[in-house]
Parts: C-alpha cells; structure tokens; sequence
C-alpha cells in the first residue's frame, strides 16, 4: 500500500496512491492513519482521487479512522470518485464525513 | 448506452438496419461463422454447429436493431417500463427470432443449400427452463408483445446456471436431473460486463444524528455481491423494435477475500467464491417448502436492486432528473417475489439521493404496480423479520417506517379498530413476526391487479378485502393472454398458414381479425383444409411420441391433453381416476367408447411434493397397464410425454383436440394454457375457474365443456362434512374406481403404493374436490366423445374456438396494462 504524506499547514494530507480500498489493504490503511493520528496529527485530509473502488471492508476503515479521531480533531476527504460516492451514498456515510471537490476546499474548511 | 441525447439523431441515422439479407448474403454468414468462427465445414459441422452459425448470422441485424431502437427511445424521450420476474420462460429463440425478422423461409432455403433440414436444425437449440410454468411464460409472452407494439418496455430477472430440473422417468417414478442449460454457451447473451453492480447484503446498522440533528443510521459491514449484466434481444414482430431482457449472475467481486486469500487458504477463498455464486445457481421450483430459504431471499434482492440500479443509471443518462422519475419509468412487479423493489426504490431515493420521505414516497407509488397470481394463503410470500434483518438491516428499517405510516392512515379512517390494522398490518407479528410482502407490493404500488376476471373478483372479494375498501381505485383486472407470434404462427404453420389464406397475415400483429374466421366454420373447403391442418399435427406428434416414449398411438383418436405443472389443485388426478372409469368400463362392463382417445400428459411436480409425485406414477403406470391391455389398447393410450417445457408445449399444443382445464374452482388463478390450446383449435373440458370463465362465454356452451362445483358451491359443500365420503357411498363408479387404486391393477408389485392417494380423496377430506366433480366431468367427457364422432361438426366447433380466443391474444393483455397503469407512449 502507497501513503504519500504532504505537511500543509496544520494539515496533513495524506493521498492514498492505490486504486482499490478493499480488504487487502484495508487494514494496513487504517493502522497507517491511526498511527497518525496517535502521533500527534489532528487535522488529517485524505486525498482518495486514486481510488475507484472502496468495498466494506475499506468503508470500515474509513469509519474506524473517523471515530479514533473522535472530537480530538478533524478528517476531511477529497477527491471522491464516482465509485467511492457511490458506496458513501449507499452506506449514507456521505452524511457523516466531510468530502470536498479539491484539496485546497478540503484544507480551507 | 449513448449518453447524450443531441448525438442521439445521428446515431439512430447511422444505426438504420440494412435492407433485409438476402438468400445470398445470409449463405456467406453461415459460411462465414461456420468455417471462421466455429473452425468447421460442411463435412464436420453437426445441426448444432448450423444452429449456432445460422444465430450468429442474424445476431448481427438483430442487434443493429436493438441499438437503433434504443436510441429512438432517447430521442423520444420516452417513459420505460421495466418487467421484474424471478422467471421468464422464453423458450427457443431462434425459430421465434427468424418469424418475427420475416427470415424464416429464406433460411429454410439456406439450410437445404447447405444440405440440412431448418427444422433439424431449430431442434437442436436448447431450451432454456428459466422458470416453473405460466407466470414465467406469461412474462415471455409480454415482452414479445411490448416489442411487436413498439411500447419501450424490458424484462429483468435472473440468468439461472440451472434452470428448472429435467424431468425424467425410471420405472414410473419421477427423477430430477440437473438443466444446465447454457453450457454451451448460447449466442444470444450480450454480457454487459461494464454495466456490472455491486450488491451489498448482510452488515449492521449504526445510527447517530447527521449534521441536522435527524437520525441517520449507516449500513456497515456489508458482504458484497457483483451482478453481472447479460441481455437477450427480445426481437418484436417486423424486426423493426427489438427490446431486451437483462438478466443477472452473481459473481464474487475482484477482491473477494483476497485477506484470506493471502493468507494462503485457497480452498476457503473459493468456497466463499462458491457461496457467492450460488445466487444466481439455481431456479427454486415451485411449491418448495418455504423453511429456511435464505438464499431465495437473497436472490429476489439480488435481482431487483441490481434492476433498480440499472434503471436509475439508464434513467440518468437520459438527462432526465431525479425527481422525474416516475414520470418516465414505471415498473411491473410479476407477483410478489420483486415486492423488494418497493423498499429499493425508497432507499435509493431516500438515501442515496437525499429526497424527502415524502417524495420519495409519492415517486415510488407513481413507478410501481403489482401484480397478483395466487388466492393460496399459503402460497403468498412471507420472510421473518430475523432473516430481514440478517440480510438487509436498513431496508427492513425502512419497511417498519414505511408501515408506521401506513397503518397510521388506516386507524384515521377506522379509530379503534385494532383487528383491521393486524389484518392489514405489513408486518405479521404472530406467531413469529413476518413481514407480507403482497401487503407490501400493495401499499408501495399505484395498481393492484389480477390476472383474469374472476380471480381479480376474489382478490378484492376475498384476499385483501380490508385494502380493496381502502383503495378501491387501484385493483383492476388484466386478463393474461399469448403470444400468437409463439403460439400460432411458429408452433402451428400449418393453420397459421391456412388463415393467412384465408384473411391475409394482419392477423399476426391483430388478432381481433381471427373473429373473421368465424364463417368459414360452416364452410366445408376451409373445415376439410382445417381437419387435415390438424392431423398432419398429430401425426408429428404421433412420431414423436413413439420416438420419445416408445409408445404408439393412432392419429385418427381423439388426441386430450393435460400439460401443466403437477399439483392437486390443477387436478391431474381427476384425469387419471377417470382413465381408470373408461378402463373399467371397457374391461369390466363391455362397454366400449364413443371414440378412440389417446390421453396425453405433460409437466413436472416439485421435487419435494410427495404427492405430485406420487400422482405422475399413477398416471405411468395406468399408461404401463392401458397400453399393453389388447381389449382396451386400440381406443385407449395414455401417454406421459417427459420434461414438459416451452418446446414441447410448442409440440403438443397444435396437435391437441380437447384441453383439460380442470382445477378445483378457484385455486387457478388464470391459466395461459387454456389459451394456446383454444387458439390452436383445441376444445376445452373446463371447470368455472381463472380465464376459463371468459374463453367459455366467447367461445358459447356449445363450443365448450364445462363441469363441476363453482367455487362459491366448493365453500358450501366443504361446510356441510365429507362430501367425498358421500360421493363415494352413492357413486358405484367411484367405489370401483377406488378398488382397482387400492387392489394391484395398476400396481401389482406393491398394492399399498397408491394408499396415500385414497387417503386424501377419501380420509382427508378430498380437499380438491375430486370426487365430488367425478360424475359431472365424466358426463361432459362422455359428451364431447360423441361430438367427436361426428367429425365435421368437431372441426366446426374448433375452428369457432380459433376464432373466438381472439381476446386472449398478450397484444390485448399490454394494450390495457399500457394505458391504464403504465401510461406507455410507442415508439415507432
């Protein structure tokens, strides 16, 4: 699994470089961003313009991020393809988390 | 799919068909796929070889067809409706294509060029057994007419691995092999592999407030399933409209456990890859116990989401908006197994496009209509609320909602009537709860309908009065009806010949014109033509009788047919208690028959229906007994033709002289058979039941026979005791008949075999009334053997039969359906 981490700001923001978000790479994914999270990063933008497909096992990760994250700080998403919406909408995960058009929407906000 | 509607002109231009093929181009496409594509000649090519070239040479304007249509039907910006069924018999689809594109006979031509016979040719076809019998034929023919009518109008269902089991016999007993029918891969599928869905099912739900303060639960860890497009052109009469019929298989996604996986546990991957696949494995027979059927509820989801997907996407890239929705797409539930399509529908507007319940609602309401087949309580679909929310948490969520409010309209109209709201309640609560899905189908849809008059009648009179009260607006009745493209023009070109002479061939497309024929029943030219029509019919059948049962019968008998799945309301058994009647009467009274019949039977019984099954061995083996009886074998052969399907309903139907339609009153629904066996010059033995009741007052009493209780008589006499104990007490013929059943004349290896088929005529009740229509129908037998001697009569009462199913034609049927539910516009 391909992380590239880039410092903007108070933001992280961390682009997922792989096409799919499913269950091989799910778990590594979310110990990647808890490991994150647990070192001291507070406001994380995850860039997943990559990523075309996202099963269950890439929602939950998602939504296990989020809830480390708790109140502590927040998480923003960018970059959602048609197909990761599709699965958001599906899950109605898209009222939960924040998505945004761009990166630069996604680190303003 | 072409995505925006200025380039559409230009394409439907540029995808106008070619002049229709000649003899000589049609030759070089045989040739072509024969020798490139299949890499055989003329010297090892086998019919199937033919029949797979001679596809492919027309899939190709066939095709061009179907793009064209479509993208007329974007142009016109034209609403849709989308046919959901778990079944659609469509049986053999080349001779149907050929007729209907107008190719046949030039094919005819090309396949003597080439030195085989077309007929040999079509044989070697497969059938497809994609469902159980009449709803799913019933499905077949409704689309063939929404083509042939250029209504914008295709079917949705499941692309069966295993279609319904093929029949076969050992010593009398059924048994069930597998029908993996596509094995060889058929060249009408279109697999659309890029318009694939993905299906969640099982997972959680986990709720919290969004950022309004509303409640908003989110569906997690879900399984997911992948459906996979293929469509079959449905070709319409003319070739100009060809629409399609999208059916799904299931497959594991890309990813499927690629954790496990990885982990090295190969055979643990595949097994979960199996366990995936298997939704789309096999049709569930009818009549199967309903305990435990996860998989069937996992199927009738799996088909209507990946339906519901596909029509939104269609419905999207036609630019039209959400919130338009019902204003161009309308979808026809065929009986209650779709009725998720309600829940489906709500969820993905409410959900996944953010539309208020409210909406949402009305959107769903204005898309969907119901149709019921079935008056058995028993038979109406019931899923428990645990199965419901093991699979598909957010939808059962939405079901109790949709319900609060249902019921909540209910107890405004009728403040404290508790027992109407248990009644009418979509969720069951007792003894475990369950939630009905025909009172779903019936609250989610803007149209209830049934199938024939009377049955309509007794939906509203006596299934679901409670809603008929509430909204007596919505329940209609839409008469089913045929193919005549399938069920006379292809499966009898012999008669379809003769009134194509007679009348011309508008017939075909306007079966209201067969009522023309009526005359040329008292005219003798046109009754000798049709008599011979009919026995040339017979003696095809005849061959192929010998050829397939070994069992010869004379074409001059009266050829009486009963083909239909075996069930005891259908009442095959009252068929054969009555062979056994004109057995004895010949054996035992001397008393010889009217005239020579031949009793032929054709269908299959559940394999878990012990009885069904039971009753097939009786009627072998009183075959095994007729037949080898030299006092009764020249006027008396039974027959029971195996692995009953479309093909070889296509065989028997033009070949019959009497239809049995003898279903206890008021358990059959419609019936199509009725139908085709009428429109084929079949008279029909009858009891008051589903569509019986019209074709008897079009074809007149004279043309028909009709016995037995009606069903308001069957509800008195089951009050007033054991009517069949009574019957047997008073009706000599009936206690001999019950002798020779029980002695060993027709099961002299084991005399109690045919115990438990006494024991419900004459212990449990007689349920089905057997014995309480046994003389009545003897009676109309006895009369219809006499109007069968006189032969110039009988031909006239046929050909009236002809003439008069001109109602029952399926044209008719969408014609309603089209402007009174769906609000369809066609697009010529």
């Amino acid at each position: 699994m391909l992380l590239e981490d880039v410092p903007e700001g108070d933001c992280l923001v961390v682009s997922l470089k792989e096409k799919r978000l499913d269950a091989v790479i799910a778990a590594s994914f979310r110990e990647a961003l808890v490991e994150r999270i647990d070192q001291g990063q507070r406001n994380i933008v995850l860039d997943m313009s990559q990523v075309s497909f996202m099963d269950s096992s890439g929602l939950g990760a998602v939504v296990f991020i989020l809830k480390h994250l708790g109140h502590r700080g927040r998480l923003h998403i960018c970059g959602v393809t048609p197909g990761v919406m599709a699965v958001l909408k599906l899950t109605r995960m898209d009222r939960v988390l924040k998505t945004f058009e761009t990166r630069q929407a996604a680190i303003a906000a | 799919m072409i995505a925006l509607t200025d380039n559409v002109e230009a394409m439907a231009s540029r995808l106008k068909i070619n002049a229709q093929p000649d003899r000589q181009s049609l030759q070089s496409a045989v040739d072509y796929h024969l020798e490139v594509t299949l890499a055989k000649s003329s010297r090892n090519a086998d019919p199937e070889d033919y029949h797979l070239a001679l596809a492919l040479a027309i899939r190709e304007p066939v095709i061009r067809a179907m793009n064209a249509t479509e993208a007329r039907v974007i142009q016109a910006g034209a609403k849709q409706i989308h046919y959901l069924s778990m079944e659609f018999l469509i049986g053999r689809l080349l001779a149907n294509n050929l007729r209907n594109l107008g190719l046949y006979d030039v094919c005819a031509e090309v396949a003597v060029d080439m030195g085989v016979t077309l007929s040999d040719v079509l044989e070697s076809e497969c059938d497809p057994a994609l469902g159980n019998g009449g709803l799913g034929r019933l499905a077949a023919c409704f689309l063939d007419s929404l083509a042939s009518m250029s209504y914008p109008g295709y079917g949705y269902g499941i692309n069966y691995q295993f279609g319904l089991f093929r029949q076969t016999f050992m010593n009398g007993f059924q048994r069930e092999q597998p029908d993996n029918w596509a094995v060889h891969g058929t060249p009408w599928h279109i697999e659309r592999r890029e318009q694939s869905s993905m299906i969640p099912i099982y997972g959680r739900l986990e709720g919290d407030l969004d950022a309004a303060g509303q409640y908003n639960p989110h569906w997690l860890d879900w399984s997911s399933l992948i459906g996979v497009p293929a469509d079959i052109p449905v070709v319409g009469y003319g070739g100009r409209c060809v629409n399609f019929l999208r059916l799904y298989t299931a497959r594991a996604p890309a990813e499927f456990d690629m954790a496990i996986f990885n982990d090295g546990d190969y055979l643990r991957a595949m097994e979960r890859q199996v366990a995936v696949e298997t939704v789309s494995k096999v049709l569930y027979p009818s009549d199967s116990a309903e305990a435990g059927r996860e998989l069937r509820f996992i199927q009738e989801y799996f088909f209507v989401a990946c339906a519901m997907r596909d029509i939104f996407r269609r419905h999207g890239c036609s630019g039209h908006r959400i919130d338009e929705f019902g204003r161009y797409n309308a979808i026809q539930l065929n009986d209650t197994h779709p009725a998720l399509a309600v829940v489906e529908l709500m969820r993905t507007l409410v959900d996944e496009h953010s539309m208020s319940w409210d909406a949402s609602w009305e959107i769903t309401q204005q898309t969907i209509a119901y149709t019921n087949h079935t008056l058995l309580p028993e038979a109406l679909e019931r899923w428990s609320a645990k199965l419901f929310e093991r699979v598909l948490p957010r939808h059962l969520e939405i079901v109790y909602e949709i319900n609060r409010r249902f019921l909540g309209e209910v107890a405004l109209r009728h403040p404290g009537d508790q027992a109407r709201l248990e009644r009418m309640s979509i969720v069951q609560e007792q003894p475990h709860k369950q939630i009905r899905m025909a009172h779903l189908a019936i609250v989610g849809s803007h149209s209830v309908n049934g199938v024939a008059e009377m049955h309509s009648e007794l939906v509203k009179s006596q299934l679901v009065p409670d809603f008929y009260e509430l909204w007596p607006a919505r329940f209609n009745n839409k008469t089913n009806g045929v193919t005549p493209r399938r069920w006379l023009l292809n499966c009898n070109h012999r008669l379809a010949a003769l009134i194509s002479e007679a009348l011309g061939a508008k017939w075909i497309t306007d079966l209201g014109e067969l009522l023309r024929l009526e005359p040329l029943a008292a005219d003798t030219t046109f009754r000798s033509a049709f008599r011979d029509a009919k026995l040339k019919n017979k003696t095809d059948l005849a061959q192929r009788v010998r050829s397939t049962t070994g069992v010869t019968v004379d074409p001059q008998s009266m050829f009486d047919v009963q083909i239909k799945r075996i069930h005891e309301y259908k009442r095959q058994l009252l068929n054969a208690l009555h062979i056994v009647h004109l057995y004895c009467r010949i054996t035992e009274d001397n008393c010889p028959l009217l005239a020579p019949k031949t009793f032929i039977f054709s269908g299959k019984a559940a394999p878990g229906y012990a009885l069904a099954k039971l009753i097939i061995k009786l009627i072998n083996n009183i075959a095994r007994v007729v037949n080898a009886d030299p006092q009764v074998n020249r006027s008396l052969r039974v027959v029971f033709y195996p692995d009953y399907k479309v093909s070889v309903a296509e065989l028997i139907v033009p070949a019959a002289d009497l239809s049995e339609q003898i279903s206890t009153a008021g358990y059959e629904a419609s019936g199509t058979g009725n139908m085709k066996l009428a429109m084929n010059g079949a008279l029909t033995i009858g009891t008051l039941d589903g569509a019986n009741v019209e074709i008897a007052r079009d074809v007149g009493a004279d043309n028909i026979y009709i016995f037995g209780l009606t069903a308001e008589q069957i509800v008195q006499r089951r009050q007033s005791g054991n009517a069949a104990q009574e019957v047997y007490d008073s009706n000599p013929h009936v206690r001999r008949i019950m002798t020779r059943l029980l002695d060993g004349t027709f099961s002299p290896e084991d005399r109690g075999l045919f115990a438990p088929i006494a024991r419900a005529l004459l212990d449990h009740g007689d349920h089905y009334m057997h014995l309480s229509d046994f003389a009545d129908y003897a009676r109309q037998h006895e009369r219809a053997a006499g109007d069968y001697c006189d032969s110039q009569a009988w031909a006239a009462r046929a050909i009236i039969n002809v003439a008069r199913s001109a109602r029952f034609s399926s044209d008719r049927t969408i014609q309603e359906y089209a402007t009174e539910i769906w609000d369809l516009q066609q697009v010529g």
